[in-house]
């Protein structure tokens, strides 16, 4: 269709995203990892924000990511609407073994539905999976609090660190996109983009690249089936999560 | 979950003494560590009051005492102890700033009659002459200055500092060394970086040295280089003492030779001095605070592996743990900064030029003065910063401006990086360092020039992006090529030699010379406030987000709780943040915890006042020109013991969401609850009872409450309150077993259990007035609206009107005030007025006390204290200074939908004594049979209580009187004598 639709069949279709989130969840190393396939201590310190593209195949069209991946410092907060402002997708992540930063991927959620452009596709990444096992067994790696969180230990401070909170989000906001993902394993990672690829209205976006303002239509009924089938893709991973 | 923080509001222009400060790189503005309170090691570096030392300024000529050198230069000599300065007329040829202690002789030079020459000898045999071309006496007067600030510097001993100091200066080794100045990587391993400074040629120096500096040090020509700058050094001064003339500012335009780099940014920068003053500083900085473990040091650890990885320095240990140590030593100094990501990658390429010890201090200039504001939390300075750059290049590039708009291209998403780190982040490492040259000589204008220079000079290209990610492309392929030949196709190869960087350079210097320090001053200064508004409003916005809940709120409410809590802190800033700081409060273990602003108990009553009508004393004022409310913040107990009650997690501070939650508490209540909130608020140790002590203390927060109130209806209610208490509490206290009921209760101490809230709703509930206040009423003294305060146009006319508008500060406000309650004075139209928290009782009718709902036996007493009715409703003043005329105040009196009337003056006097009274009035009571009280029940006036109020009421005062004669048995004479005051003082103005 995009042949069609265009006369250049190879032209690809750019797709601003943007990636936010606590600082420290992993939002340079899951970009990293969809960029390159590789992980590693990034080498580029995000200043403000680094910029980064990579292409990705949807069926018969080509997608062009460009993503920003911003500086997840808090006083860095202010600036981001520079880099999310005609975002079409934003990947909101946060730490699993972390309550805070899913207190602070929620705020994101929140500022980008009120701010950003409300065409805007949001992806949740709960990231870091690979620090909870999946057989909840007592050997638990390094970070101590985090598979706990389901039972018992109410020292987590924050309430919404509990997994049906967690599991609430994707159900609450309508077309939501949920993920769990780890960088350091690639699980999850190319996943987020490409669910987001199906929800992004790419006809839309080249209608309006082609120079007609795009018409803000129905972009909410791919979205819902997007979301069904993530749920069912992530079943497992939930699972192995801290539940 | 936020930090709210005033110190946008109360940003001032610097005067021009700090100017004249910031521009000579002085350090004493810059190191007063107590400035920001930060208490854990401001005794440390205590800069000598230099306070008693004059300054002066005085024009000069300058010339070099080793003839044919330099040009002679005018200019001006600043005598800014313990400093000597020198900028040359037009502020750039030539300047210099020294030490005095660096200075070992004075002379005044035999010349021509009426020539007036001062030849100031260096404590490397340099000599400096200059001739003062002011009148004679003024010439006298700068001379002997100097000599005493001279005489001051010698007696600290500063003198004897200077030659130890020098030795970690590498210029005195390049300069002592007059064989081969040395290739940059020969003695690459064996010069020493050590800190400790015995040797004769222990400089200090950066990894470098070791790890080597980036660039080809043959392409680099450092050889040459050096060889100009050892010249130039010996001949002009180094480190404490350098010269700046014209070639110094040219030769730092080609390129600072490595090893000199570390020292010449400091030297230029002004940070040299602030080691000199403060030896021994960071390290016992980083002593003092070791293991210490904050936000910042967390952030900090999370970058050390991200900042210039490339450089081999940073891959090992030791490069690592220097990094480390400068950035943890700069947020301990600067606990409300912290650390900004950004900083790590300066912090980063200075180390790589200097010692650790020296790239702090270079930090310290950085972030404060350089580059004010870039890095603290709300990065106003970067975003001000953006603004201007945005300005200039629509103002110089307007074409190129115009094209980012049309295709919504935010500059900034390219620029911002290349200010925050000085383009370290954005080109290759040895073009940045050249560009930093500049930017430490020639300060920040020189960020603003290159980055306009970039955008110039690819301006073809630009004029061709549609978005963002174009733009981000361009300028990566752009900075990548700056090593390559600008004109490669040249048929002229020095044309050809010439490089992009080179071609950069020249641009900005030439093309944007139109951009100077002062047209970055005008422009900060432009765009400023509007920078804090959309910060503050920004951080307004998530504050209100970021609340857990919103509680029973709307938004439009919390964001008039913020607002008033924003005033608060304005006026009075929570406490500052120190080490620990406060508002990074954590939960001990765990500092996980996001910055969150936190207020004290006096930002709090602030507060309060704003929102709650009987936290504050609100004086309305006429003087015949004009009508105003003065506000006052109400100190009491209830008020403290409100912050406590709020204060859920035992801080000693409240969060704007403790705040929320504690004002839901109280602002949808209905009767029950606002009964049963005030009794909880009343119970010191939550057990679920009041003590005697316990009902005494919540009767005075009543009559706090109701202190305003025109009438004695509410102080009724409170007596009968307080009676009904201690006979309902008696009467239900338990009996031994078998004991005849009507017997005397049992004695029961102070502090033990007294009463239930059972029987506190039923006391409340007897009484109609405070059941309507706990109904309605007391919830209702909570407004979120905030209250115009005054400048309610003077009605009649417009004589002030104008004047009005041009009083813009409170200062002058207040003078006017002054003014014109002077003239109402003596004119006699100067009334004063205090507006109640309640405002309900002015004319209504008073209910009478209700049918008590109890037993007969204690019907008994409870009859007793229905009241008798006399005449009056409210209680006009008799003998105050304000003999308001009806008509005067309903015409005026326009903001309280209430009509306010003169209160009693036992009311607008000082009331603190009262209840302390009433204490002793209630316990008496409670001890003994009950008396009638002598308190009127209001009996209805149709009157209008305008009329009222002329009509001379001593009636009521008697009464009052008579009240507190019958309960003060247990007052002293001298507390008697102090009420019989109270009770005859005229209000307090």
């Amino acid at each position: 269709m995009a042949d069609a639709a265009s006369g250049s069949t190879e032209r690809s279709v750019q797709v601003k995203l943007v990636l936010l989130g606590e600082a420290a969840v992993g939002k340079s190393s899951i970009v990293l990892r969809f960029v390159s396939n590789e992980f590693q201590p990034n080498k580029e310190p995000t200043i403000g924000a680094a910029f980064l593209t990579q292409k990705c195949r949807l069926e018969d069209r080509v997608l062009r990511y460009e993503i920003w991946d911003t500086a997840g410092q808090e006083r860095f907060h202010s600036l981001a609407p520079m880099y999310y402002r005609n975002a079409q997708a934003a990947v909101v992540v946060y730490d699993v073994t972390k309550a805070s930063s899913l207190e602070k991927a929620k705020t994101w959620v929140k500022e980008l539905q009120r701010q950003a452009n409300p065409n805007i596709v949001i992806a949740l990444a709960g990231n870091k999976i690979d620090l909870v096992t999946p057989s909840a067994s007592p050997s638990v790696p390094e970070s101590e609090d985090e598979a706990d969180d389901a039972t018992a230990t109410p020292g987590e401070t924050g309430t919404s660190g509990e997994p049906e909170s967690l599991r609430q989000v994707p159900r609450d906001e309508a077309g939501l996109l949920f993920f769990e993902t780890s960088a350091k394993t690639g699980e999850g990672v190319v996943e987020i983009f490409t669910e987001i690829a199906k929800k992004i209205p790419i006809d839309q976006i080249l209608a309006s690249t082609r120079g007609g303002q795009r018409p803000g239509a129905a972009s909410g009924r791919t979205a819902q089936e997007g979301g069904v089938n993530l749920e069912e893709n992530n079943a497992k991973g939930k699972d192995a999560c801290n539940c | 979950m936020a930090t709210i923080s005033p110190h946008l509001r109360n940003f001032k222009e610097p005067t021009k003494d700090q100017l004249t400060h910031l521009f000579f790189a002085l350090p004493t503005a810059v190191s007063p560590p107590d400035a920001n309170g930060n208490g854990a090691n401001g005794e440390k570096i205590a800069n000598p009051p230099e306070a008693e030392l004059e300054k002066m300024e005085i024009n000069a000529v300058l010339s070099l005492g080793v003839q044919g050198e330099e040009d002679s230069y005018a200019g001006k000599l600043y005598l800014l102890p313990p400093y000597l300065a020198f900028v040359s007329l037009d502020r750039k040829s030539v300047r210099f700033t020294i030490p005095l202690c660096t200075i070992r002789r004075v002379e005044r030079l035999n010349a021509r009659a009426g020539i007036y020459a001062l030849s100031l000898s260096l404590w490397h045999g340099m000599k400096i002459v200059v001739q003062l071309t002011s009148l004679r006496p003024t010439a006298d007067l700068f001379c002997s200055l100097l000599r005493d600030a001279l005489k001051v510097e010698l007696q600290k001993g500063h003198m004897k500092a200077v030659k130890g100091f020098v030795k970690t200066c590498y210029s005195e080794l390049l300069v002592a060394n007059t064989t081969a100045p040395e290739n940059g990587d020969e003695k690459a391993g064996e010069a020493s970086k050590t800190d400790d400074t015995t040797g004769d040629s222990m400089y200090l120096g950066g990894l470098g040295l070791k790890f080597k500096f980036p660039g080809d040090a043959k392409k680099l020509r450092e050889a040459s280089k050096t060889k100009l700058w050892t010249n130039y050094l010996r001949t002009h001064g180094r480190n404490l003492t350098l010269l700046r003339y014209p070639q110094c500012t040219r030769l730092i335009q080609v390129g600072l030779p490595n090893r000199l780099r570390g020292e010449m940014w400091e030297t230029l920068s002004g940070s040299l001095y602030l080691r000199f003053e403060n030896p021994g500083y960071y390290e016992r900085l980083l002593a003092e605070h070791q293991g210490r473990i904050n936000t910042s040091t967390e952030e900090i650890e999370k970058d050390l592996h991200r900042s210039l990885p490339e450089y081999s320095a940073y891959q090992s240990e030791e490069g690592i743990s220097a990094l480390r140590r400068v950035l943890q030593a700069y947020s301990f100094k600067n606990p409300e900064t912290g650390y900004c990501q950004a900083m790590n990658i300066l912090a980063a390429a200075i180390l790589i030029y200097m010692s650790e010890e020296q790239a702090f201090w270079l930090l310290e200039v950085i972030c404060d003065r350089l580059l004010p504001g870039y890095y603290s939390p709300s990065m106003h300075g970067t975003l001000l910063d953006q603004r201007v750059f945005e300005s200039l290049v629509h103002r110089c590039l307007p074409i190129i401006y115009d094209h980012c708009q049309e295709v919504d291209v935010q500059l900034s998403v390219a620029s911002l990086p290349w200010f925050l780190s000085l383009f370290i982040n954005s080109m290759p490492m040895v073009f940045a360092f050249r560009i930093m040259d500049c930017f430490f000589c020639m300060g920040p204008r020189v960020l603003f020039q290159v980055g306009a220079a970039i955008l110039k000079i690819n301006g073809e290209k630009l004029l061709k992006i549609q978005d963002d990610g174009q733009f981000i492309h361009l300028m990566r392929e752009y900075f990548a090529s700056l090593g390559d030949s600008a004109h490669p196709h040249s048929s002229d190869p020095r044309a050809r030699a010439i490089t992009r960087f080179q071609e950069l350079l020249l641009v900005s210097f030439r093309e944007f010379a139109v951009i100077t320090d002062d047209t970055i001053f005008s422009e900060r200064r432009k765009y400023r406030s509007e920078i804090v508004h959309s910060i503050e409003s920004f951080s307004k916005r998530s504050a209100i987000r970021n609340l857990r809940t919103l509680e029973r709120f709307t938004k439009e409410q919390a964001g008039l709780i913020y607002d008033a809590l924003f005033k608060a802190i304005c006026i009075e800033p929570p406490p500052a943040v120190s080490l620990p700081p406060a508002s990074l409060l954590t939960t001990r273990d765990q500092a996980e915890e996001r910055p969150e602003t936190r207020i004290g108990l006096k930002t709090f009553r602030i507060f309060l006042s704003e929102i709650c009508t009987w936290a504050r004393t609100e004086k309305i004022v006429t003087n015949g020109f004009q009508q105003r409310v003065d506000r006052e913040v109400a100190e009491h107990e209830l008020i403290d013991r409100l912050f406590f009650f709020w204060d859920t997690s035992y801080r000693g501070a409240l969060s704007f969401q403790d705040i929320v939650s504690g004002l839901d508490g109280v602002m949808f209540n209905d009767l029950m609850e606002n009964i049963e909130w005030f009794f909880n608020l009343h119970d010191k140790n939550k057990d679920g009872y009041l003590t005697k002590d316990d009902v005494l203390t919540l009767s005075e927060s009543l009559l706090f409450i109701f202190r305003h109130e025109v009438g004695d209806a509410y102080l009724g209610a409170v007596s009968r309150f307080m009676s009904n208490a201690f006979e309902y509490g008696d009467t239900l206290l338990p009996r031994p077993e078998g004991a005849n009921p009507d017997s005397e209760p049992p004695q029961i101490e102070s502090n033990q259990p007294y009463i239930n809230l059972a029987t506190f709703r039923m006391v409340v509930l007897a009484d109609e007035i405070l059941e309507s206040f706990f109904e309605t009423d007391f919830s209702a003294t909570f407004r979120l609206e905030p209250v115009p305060l005054q400048d309610m146009p003077n009605s009649n006319s417009g004589f002030l009107g104008g004047i009005w508008q041009n009083i813009a500060t409170d200062d002058n406000r207040k003078i006017l005030h002054k003014f014109t309650d002077e003239i109402g004075r003596a004119v006699g139209k100067h009334q004063v007025f205090t507006r109640p928290a309640i405002g309900k009782y002015t004319t209504l009718e008073e209910p009478k006390a209700r049918e008590s709902i109890l037993t007969p036996t204690m019907r008994r007493s409870t009859s007793k204290t229905s009241l008798t009715s006399p005449s009056e409703t409210s209680a006009p003043t008799s003998d105050s200074s304000s003999t308001l005329s009806g008509s005067a105040s309903t015409s005026t009196l326009t903001v309280d939908p209430v009509t306010p009337s003169p209160s009693m003056p036992s009311a607008s006097a000082d009331y603190s004594p009262m209840p302390s009274m009433f204490q002793a009035a209630a316990s008496a009571a409670a001890m003994m049979e009950r008396t009638p009280f002598a308190i009127d029940d209001a009996k209805d006036d149709e009157d209008d209580e305008d009329e009222e109020s002329d009509v001379e009421d001593d009636g009521v005062l008697d009464e009052v009187d008579a009240f507190l004669e019958a309960h003060d048995s247990g007052l002293t004479d001298a507390e008697r004598e102090l009420a019989q005051d109270l009770i005859n003082a005229e209000p307090v103005k």
